[in-house]
């Protein structure tokens, strides 16, 4: 004898494939909506599917974009010898909120991770080595996590990418902004001293 | 001025109450403890263990027992909950629940979001039966003793463990599928030598310090019968990176990382003879015994605060001399105002002790403070 309508299990199954969502949200959730006023139910539904129809992957660099190439690709006053390597395009976001950076982007898609069956050829290096053709880059610009699998997909890229006259840098990473050296751990400090600089006089 | 500077080191940990619900045989505990020396009495089978498991547990986040969340859940119910107040710098409440599809952690009632900042609030040593593993068991259990005691005084040793277990379970990944892309290999193998250099780094610097300790808690204990050595075994001989490559070909057939701090050993010889190999079993329980003893002391060392002492029921395992060698680490810890749970049947409870501990009666599931214990 079931207590809970067929209809609201299979909405509880549905919205709990969703990231960050557990049983206990997705019951929340679907309990809520199938109380709530029909019409806000049908905006969200509505809302939902626009935003899925209208946002698609833009075909030169992966960002996130209603119209492809999107806004970065097709600005000409960025820097089109300089190209940021992501691994998400919300790592895009972060990057632009800094304000820093003013070259353009290419999403990997991922990163290598043997556990999860991720191997290089499923990431967008393909897509990287023709734009390497095509566009006038002359420095791709690793910014990946610090995890050990982001590491060693940089330093696979490095290996992969190289070719004359292209230079290939990584971000620097290391002790955080403002935080002492007594709560780095040593897989940092090694980071953060192999990358050092020299000090302008 | 000395005994003034004596006295601001003096540091102590305590559990202060410790809450059970559905955990184990108990549907509810609520009991507040003082420092001291806590005995917990009762028969067999009673739930007396059950508690030094939760104590371990608020401690570590796992068993002692070895196993995972399922079994410590009270029968028919769907999940246990275990809450804590420890004090020592300050005061920290613990709270934990666990069931098949739940589990949360939280400490001051926030959720706890890396271990890291977790691990450390209570600090505990646990002297069971299964210590004898050290001796007897596989060189994995003699590394998880060296991790342990990294992990509990070396506030980074854990991200950078979980960090080359990860390199190395993505190369072995890599090295299962049917062909192996080399630079990729390349590149967690810079990861796997990065963090296995560090490792090893620790474990090299632990041994010699922690090896006097282990001499003088043996010898304690076994009267000065056959001396100890602690030796450790490093799979890497002396360069990680060049005795990985050389390992190619074995890797390839085993379709495995082969070399690594993954496979060192720490080897433990009585008058210079390999202990598992040649020791009695009274010599391999004895000598399981010195290096906990030696645990607590080197924690107890490191942060100037003795651990909390869990002891199930070995005092039977142990001849009146032996006995007699284990004591004064409780009397240091009773000394030093720390806490030590202690598990015994009526048959086997250590009289000696009585007079300056704190009875518990322990049946069915129920812990009652016992008349006439002093407090």
């Amino acid at each position: 004898m079931p207590v809970i309508p067929q209809p609201v299990t299979h909405l509880v199954a549905a919205l709990a494939k969703l990231p960050g969502i557990g049983p206990r949200s997705a019951e929340r959730i679907a309990l809520y909506l199938v109380q709530a006023e029909s019409g806000s139910v049908r905006q969200l539904a509505d809302t939902i599917l626009d935003a899925r129809d209208r946002v698609r992957l833009c075909e030169i660099c992966g960002a996130l974009t209603e119209q492809s190439p999107c806004a970065i690709c097709s600005d000409a006053r960025r820097d089109a010898s300089l190209v940021c390597l992501v691994e998400r395009p919300v790592d895009i976001l972060s990057i632009e909120k800094s304000g820093t950076f003013h070259g353009k982007y290419h999403v990997l898609g991922g990163k290598i991770s043997p556990l999860d069956g991720v191997e290089p050829e499923d990431l967008n290096i393909a897509g990287l080595e023709r734009r390497l053709k095509q566009e006038p880059i002359k420095e791709v610009v690793i910014a990946l996590g610090t995890d050990v699998e982001g590491d060693a997909t940089g330093f696979y890229l490095a290996k992969r990418l190289a070719r004359d006259g292209l230079k290939i840098t990584r971000i620097a990473h290391g002790i955080p902004a403002g935080s002492g050296l007594e709560y780095a751990d040593e897989v940092t400090l090694s980071r953060a001293l192999e990358g050092r600089r020299e000090m302008a006089p | 001025m000395a005994a003034e500077s004596t006295q601001r080191l003096r540091r102590t940990m305590h559990l202060a109450y410790l809450r059970l619900r559905d955990f184990r045989n108990y549907g509810r505990l609520d009991a507040d403890f003082e420092p001291g020396f806590h005995l917990l009495l009762g028969d067999n089978a009673q739930g007396k263990t059950n508690i030094l498991e939760a104590i371990y547990l608020i401690a570590t986040l796992r068993s002692f027992r070895g196993v995972g969340g399922a079994p410590m859940i009270r029968h028919g119910q769907k999940g246990y909950f275990v809450g804590a107040k420890i004090v020592s710098q300050g005061e920290h409440e613990v709270k934990m629940y666990w069931s098949a599809q739940e589990r949360s952690l939280s400490l001051d009632g926030r959720p706890v979001q890396k271990l890291t900042d977790y691990l450390g609030v209570l600090r505990t040593v646990v002297f069971c039966t299964e210590d004898l593993q050290l001796v007897k068991g596989p060189a994995r259990a003699r590394r998880r003793f060296m991790d342990l005691l990294l992990s509990q005084t070396h506030s980074t040793y854990l991200p950078l463990l979980q960090r080359y277990t990860q390199a190395l379970r993505a190369r072995n990944a890599l090295l299962r599928q049917p062909i192996v892309d080399p630079v990729a290999l390349e590149g967690f193998s810079r990861e796997l030598v990065r963090a296995g250099d560090e490792i090893i780094r620790l474990r090299r610097e632990l041994v010699p310090r922690f090896s006097p300790l282990a001499q003088e808690a043996h010898h304690r204990i076994s009267a000065g019968a056959e001396a100890l050595r602690l030796e450790y075994q490093p799979s890497v001989k002396s360069d990680f990176t060049t005795e990985l490559a050389q390992s190619a070909a074995r890797e390839r057939s085993y379709r495995s990382t082969v070399i690594g701090p993954h496979r060192d050993d720490l080897q433990l010889l009585l008058a210079d003879r390999a202990a598992a190999q040649f020791g009695s079993e009274g010599q391999k329980r004895t000598l399981a015994i010195a290096l906990k003893m030696a645990q607590a002391d080197y924690v107890t060392g490191i942060h100037s605060a003795p651990p909390v002492l869990l002891i199930d029921d070995i005092m039977g395992e142990l001849d009146a001399k032996r006995r007699a060698g284990f004591l004064p680490l409780l009397e240091r810890a009773h000394q030093a105002r720390g806490q030590v749970f202690m598990t015994a049947t009526e048959a086997n409870w250590p009289e000696d002790l009585a007079q300056e501990s704190l009875g518990w009666r322990v049946e069915r599931g129920t812990l009652v403070k016992q008349a006439g214990s002093s407090g």
